[in-house]
């Protein structure tokens, strides 16, 4: 098992189709190739720190500003979000909390453009994505995101290989699938292996344990090489032994490969097992 | 991919949907044998007609028609030049034919045609229907020595044997009758002879006279010797011969099969033909002269053979005798009621008919010109008429499966809820979404409809077993061969046809996921993913 192709290297980002095929009419594909030649890998950036170019994210990767969410039930509004602002450096393995209710999965699918804020900035990479058109965001969501989630969602048809190779599917169509499968069965089952589920790969779903299924959501989450992992309670419906072992996995990812990780979670103790903490109270980030 | 992945393990878990699509299936294969057989009935119906009809038909307004048949053949030669194949002249009238069954005479209505033999057959398939092979060949109003059974029909035997024979029978059993009487001392049967005519003419005033000179043969002539050649006695009316039925014939008639026959099912339920009368018998014919006041005119014919056209129409109705004949018999010149013209293939029948109309316009001359479709539109036109209506009917059913269709997919679109929030969030555009149910659609449509064409084509080949297998089990005839004249089951599979409802099939499976699949690409995909 080699964990050095998991996480994009320098040498492989110029392959990744993310980069060199940016989201259409957005802001994020101009740049993002612009940003190709100055930006360097995540853990040199961590540690060098000295890249001039880079003038605008100032080690940034991820950053939310002043957002605001509400719910309208009937004509009483609901805030849920009340300007929260937050920012998030490549590398880094962040943690937010907060009770239940208080709007944590709210905010990772601001982040994750699943939503639109009412108002303020998502800011990844040092461009705007939150008013990007829906085609640009379906793109940033198939390949520069992952995204986990506490009920694992996985497709109930496809087996655990079809499922961690569906974001492939749907970024390709059948002629270019057909012709680099063999590539990216080589990929998710070498993925499948790192989350120890090589004995699993043509099992359905609902033949799965919980933590089963959380580490086939891991692996489809890292198929596309993704920048950024936005965890929503990936430990939340399992037990304590096997919430662990994926909270382990998460933290390897992020040490060893550099994978930079937003964990949404209720739980002070799996939030202490991150780099840092991002309290969310009454729709405001609280000090830490 | 993931979409043509998607929609097949649709297709393969939800049987549901599949269950939605039999109705598409069961549509189209309905579609497609009740279209095939439409048209077989429709193409047969028109061959048969056709077959009777000539191209263009002139039609006299009086039933004793118009005199001078030549000039007007000469004209309409004129008219119509080159197109022209062929072209005869008739004379229909109504007329009654008794048949003698068992000492009993029936008495039946028909329409009695005067045709000339040379010509008639150019103009339609009227040979064609005649059961005697040889007269298929070449129409002769002699009749035959034998050979009738060759025909398809069992007939029983007919022809001068059969003559000869009945002749012979009838006279030993009169000598019997006549021996019997004188021993018993009763009286002469010279008043018997008396007697015997008056029966004969009940139903006619006028008593032809053959008719007296059959029941007068002498009684040298009962035991003379078997005629050299029945073609040379033939000649019938000839007043100054004395007439022997086992030598002579009266003036050739051809009936239709249904008038001389009856078909119907014996004690064991099998079709069977019961003939009244065959080749070989006499019968009598009574029509109008064409004088004024007309007169019942009465003769004998003798029955030389049967035709079956298979129109049930017209094998119960019409009976052919020579034309000089009739027109001798009704007093009435050469005058004759009809023309027929047979043109070319290929002719555009309305245009020639619309310059004869010039030629000869309504207000000048006593006849109707037609076309043989412009005859037989109501009935065209029903055939018409009935398989439009059944293609509406079944495209409704159809139509109704989309309606299933509908239903089904909105169902999982709903149970595939968290499943779309899935997909969107892994970046499918809901376009993609979209077309996962466009395609789950159109190949749900396509299975429905192949299977249905499949199963259609294989019915309608096999159409002619399944009513016999169906026979089989229910004991029941699916065909009455005593309702239709047809042996099988006719059908003709266009293929443009099997296309159009096809694709027609797909278009409303496809056109029922139109608005699940719209559905499920306007799902929000929090909403979605928030759904447990
Ligand atoms: N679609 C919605 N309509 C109305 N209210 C909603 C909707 N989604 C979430 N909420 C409300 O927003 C609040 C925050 O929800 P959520 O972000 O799921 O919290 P958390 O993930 O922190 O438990 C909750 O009070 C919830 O009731
Ligand atoms: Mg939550």
């Amino acid at each position: 098992m080699s964990n050095t192709t998991l996480v994009p290297r320098d040498s492989d980002r110029k392959s990744l189709p993310g980069a060199t095929a940016g989201p259409p009419g957005g802001t994020v594909g101009s740049s993002s190739s612009a940003e190709l030649q100055t930006r360097v890998d995540p853990r040199h950036q961590a540690g060098a720190n000295s890249t001039p170019t880079n003038s605008r994210g100032n080690h940034t990767l991820l950053a939310a500003k002043k957002l605001e969410k509400s719910y309208h039930k009937g004509k009483v509004e609901v805030p849920v979000l009340r300007g929260v602002d937050f920012a998030v450096r490549p590398g880094e393995f962040v943690a937010i909390v907060g009770q239940s209710g208080s709007g944590k999965s709210t905010l990772l699918h601001l982040l994750g453009t699943l939503d639109a804020p009412d108002s303020g900035e998502i800011v990844f990479e040092g461009n705007r994505i939150d008013n990007l058109p829906a085609r640009g965001r379906d793109v940033l969501r198939n390949r520069h995101f992952g995204m986990i989630f506490q009920f694992y969602h996985l497709l109930p048809e496809l087996t655990t290989l079809e499922n961690v190779l569906a974001p492939v599917m749907i970024r390709l169509g059948v002629l270019s699938y057909l012709w680099q499968r063999q590539a990216h069965t080589e990929r998710a089952k070498e993925l499948l292996e790192m989350v120890g589920l090589s004995h699993r790969l043509t099992h359905k779903p609902r033949e799965l344990s919980g933590g089963e299924m959380q580490r086939t959501a891991i692996a489809r989450a890292l198929i596309a090489r993704p920048k950024l992992l936005l965890a929503d309670e990936p430990t939340g419906n399992l037990d304590q032994k096997t919430g662990g072992e994926i909270l382990a996995i998460l933290k390897r990812l992020n040490r060893e490969e550099g994978l930079t990780i937003l964990m949404v979670t209720h739980d002070q103790a799996i939030a202490r097992q991150a780099d840092r903490t991002v309290r969310l109270v009454e729709g405001r980030v609280a000090a830490a | 991919m993931y979409k043509l992945l998607l929609s097949w393990r649709y297709l393969r878990t939800r049987y549901i949907a599949l269950a939605s699509i039999i109705s598409v299936t069961l549509g189209v294969g309905t579609l497609i044998v009740v279209n095939s057989v439409m048209a077989g009935f429709a193409r047969e119906m028109h061959v048969r007609l056709h077959g009777i009809l000539a191209d263009v038909i002139f039609e006299a307004h009086d039933l004793n028609g118009f005199v001078n048949p030549l000039w007007h053949m000469a004209e309409i030669r004129k008219v119509v030049g080159d197109d022209l194949e062929g072209m005869t002249a008739a004379v229909h009238v109504p007329a009654m034919i008794n048949i003698q069954v068992r000492g009993q005479w029936l008495t039946r209505q028909v329409n009695l045609i005067g045709v000339d033999e040379e010509t008639y057959a150019q103009v339609s398939d009227f040979r064609q229907y005649l059961l005697h092979p040889d007269n298929q060949k070449q129409l002769s109003f002699l009749l035959r020595e034998e050979g009738y059974s060759e025909s398809a029909r069992q007939l029983p035997p007919s022809g001068w044997k059969y003559r000869r024979l009945k002749s012979h029978y009838e006279r030993e059993y009169e000598l019997q009758q006549r021996m019997l009487r004188q021993a018993l001392g009763e009286p002469d049967p010279a008043a018997e002879q008396a007697v015997s005519p008056a029966s004969d003419s009940a139903a006619g005033d006028t008593v032809p006279s053959d008719s007296i000179a059959t029941d007068a043969v002498p009684e040298s002539e009962i035991l003379a010797t078997v005629p050299e050649n029945p073609l040379d006695a033939a000649r019938a009316d000839e007043p100054a011969q004395v007439f022997d039925p086992s030598t002579h014939q009266h003036a050739g008639i051809v009936l239709g099969i249904a008038i001389g026959s009856v078909r119907q099912r014996n004690a064991a339920g099998e079709v069977q033909d019961y003939f009244l009368c065959r080749p070989g018998d006499d019968v009598r014919v009574t029509f109008p002269t064409a004088g004024m006041p007309p007169k019942a005119a009465s003769e004998q014919c003798t029955v030389i053979d049967f035709y079956e056209s298979k129109m049930s129409e017209y094998d119960s109705g019409f009976a052919f005798v020579p034309i000089s004949w009739l027109q001798e018999k009704r007093v009435m010149g050469d005058a004759v009621t009809t023309i027929q013209l047979k043109l070319k293939p290929g002719t555009d029948l309305n245009a020639v008919r619309d310059r004869l109309r010039e030629r000869f316009p309504a207000d000048e001359f006593p006849y109707r010109i037609q076309t043989w479709r412009d005859m037989q539109g109501p009935l065209l036109a029903a055939v018409q008429m009935e398989t439009t209506l059944l293609n509406i009917l079944l495209f409704l059913i159809i139509a109704v499966a989309g309606f299933g269709i509908l239903a089904t997919f909105f169902m999982i679109v709903v149970e595939k809820t968290r499943d779309i929030g899935i997909l969107k969030a892994l970046g499918a555009p809901s376009r993609g979404v979209m077309s996962i149910f466009l395609s789950y659609g159109f190949s749900l449509g396509l299975v429905g409809s192949g299977v249905g064409m499949i199963g259609g084509l294989l019915f309608v080949y096999y159409i002619n077993q399944i009513a016999q297998l169906i026979e089989i089990v229910t004991g029941q005839e699916v065909f009455d061969p005593t309702v239709y004249y047809f042996q099988e089951i006719p059908t003709i599979v266009h293929p443009l046809t099997v296309l159009g409802v096809v694709i027609g099939a797909v278009l409303i499976a496809v056109a029922a996921s139109v608005l699940p699949a719209l559905r499920a690409a306007r799902l929000h995909p929090v909403e979605a993913l928030r759904y447990e």
